[in-house]
């Protein structure tokens, strides 16, 4: 066991001598990868991985804002589009009104203007028939001139005027006849 | 335009390295010396080693002007290396998950990015071609150490990074499964078992656990060595051909090798880091269990 420690023991050692491996430089080498990894890790790969980190937490952040403000822009259009259409049921409400409204207006200025055009019409047959009797009694009262002044001229008598009265109802009733 | 770029540096590379080839006969050793000629054994400064520093201080700057002035959007430098590391995160990511890769990231990426500018390094002109000549009292060329090698074509560091990782990985094992938990892991029989099955399959798992801790073992001797062998196989090559051709024509056989070194040098960086996420994974992944639960 021994012997075959120490003939492993003296490979090795041939092999170290081979390759120039020596106790001094390979701690020395030792001491410049520890450095390497040190320098690397505080300066090089620590402001990078954090800045990378930074980077990283700050576009999580945008996407997250970008999300809340879609959301809101989301929210805002419903809130708009359920702002117009109130809006436009008030609108349909009002233009249902005003169409009620101008209905009954229209219906009652027409009820008004049949009325008045009755009244004007009444009014219109009264003063028909009030001048129709107008000119009547004097066409009448001028006939009974005319036939007692004729008699008058074709008798050659003055008539009195109980005379006059009587020609006149005469020729009235039969005119009116 | 960038390809054009990118062949006419490699093609520069090329002249300027064969204009400071190394001596003639010079062989690249398989083990990295000392930089000053006389120096202690027990002084660590080889010539991997400056090379390892020279790309630490080339990430420290790097890192430094990228993170100076961080914004929130980014612009130049910052957006390039912010672009490098997220890359490497996410790939790790999708092979080890959200949690483990925020635990294991500083590690992996730290390696990623060191093997990566270590291996480009090594293609610079002068690294292994710039260095003391020894000559004899006549004034003969008796030997030559460079002043720079490439720092992953050193066992030191393969080995220094291999079994930092090893104890890492114990650390995550342990720490995300719990001592039962990591025994059972390697030991216990995968599904769900009992009565005589169980106690029939209890041996075999037993054995397939010893496997499994030979495999452990195993590890980060295969990655030290993979690295280093791909680097230093690498630079050997291009020396070798550099030594075909006249001085000045040295580049021509060489260059070709340059693309693959560049081709290599990420991928080597990348298998490193691969091949360790898939370690952790394998000893962390909780996939079954979970399943089970639900």
């Amino acid at each position: 066991m021994i012997h075959v420690l120490a003939d492993q023991s003296s490979t090795l050692e041939g092999i170290f001598r081979t390759f120039g491996v020596h106790w001094a430089y390979f701690i020395a080498q030792v001491v410049n990868v520890i450095l390497v990894i040190i320098v690397l890790k505080v300066f090089a790969f620590g402001p990078i991985q954090q800045m990378l980190e930074q980077r990283k937490a700050r576009i999580a952040e945008g996407e997250e804002n970008l999300k809340r403000i879609e959301q809101q822009l989301a929210e805002s259009e419903a809130t708009t589009a359920a702002a117009i259409a109130k809006a436009n049921e008030e609108a349909q409400r009002l233009i249902e009104e005003a169409k009620a409204g101008a209905e009954a207006l229209t219906e009652q200025k027409a009820r008004e203007a049949s009325t008045q055009a009755q009244q004007i019409l009444a009014k219109a047959e009264a003063e028909a028939k009030a001048e129709r009797q107008r000119v009547s009694a004097e066409l009448k009262k001028e006939f009974g001139r005319l036939v007692a002044q004729t008699t008058s001229q074709v008798t050659g008598k003055v008539l009195s005027d109980d005379d006059r009265r009587r020609i006149n109802e005469d020729s009235m009733a039969k005119v009116e006849a | 335009m960038r390809l054009l770029l990118t062949t006419l540096s490699v093609w520069l590379l090329a002249l300027l390295a064969s204009a400071n080839a190394a001596p003639e006969g010079y062989v690249l050793p398989l083990f990295t010396e000392p930089v000053f000629p006389g120096q202690p054994d027990w002084l660590p400064i080889t010539n991997s080693m400056v090379m390892v520093w020279l790309s630490v201080a080339i990430i420290i700057f790097f890192s430094r002007i990228a993170t100076r002035k961080m914004e929130m959007i980014p612009s130049g430098l910052q957006n390039f290396v912010e672009w490098l590391v997220e890359s490497v995160y996410n790939f790790l990511e999708t092979l080890l998950g959200s949690h483990l890769a925020k635990r294991t990231f500083w590690f992996f990426g730290a390696i990623f990015f060191f093997i990566l500018v270590n291996n480009l390094l090594g293609l610079v002109p002068g690294v292994g071609t710039i260095g003391w000549d020894y000559k004899d009292a006549e004034g003969n060329y008796v030997d030559y150490t460079p002043v720079l090698r490439g720092g992953s074509a050193d066992l030191n560091l393969t080995v220094a990074m291999s079994l930092t990782f090893a104890l890492l990985w114990f650390y995550w094992a342990f720490s995300e499964n719990g001592t039962k938990g990591f025994f059972a892991h390697i030991f216990a029989p995968k599904g769900s078992f009992s009565g005589v099955m169980f106690i029939l399959l209890v041996p075999i798992f037993l054995f397939v656990g010893l496997l499994e801790m030979i495999s452990i073992a195993i590890r980060p001797v295969a990655l030290s060595f993979r690295l280093f062998g791909n680097m230093y196989g690498g630079e050997q090559t291009l020396e070798t051909l550099m030594t075909l051709m006249p001085k000045y024509l040295a580049f021509l056989p060489a260059l070709p090798f340059y693309f693959v070194k560049v081709l290599v040098s990420f991928v080597q960086a990348l298998v490193f880091m691969l091949l360790g996420a898939i370690f952790v994974k394998l000893i962390c992944d909780h996939g079954d269990e979970h399943e089970a639960h639900h």
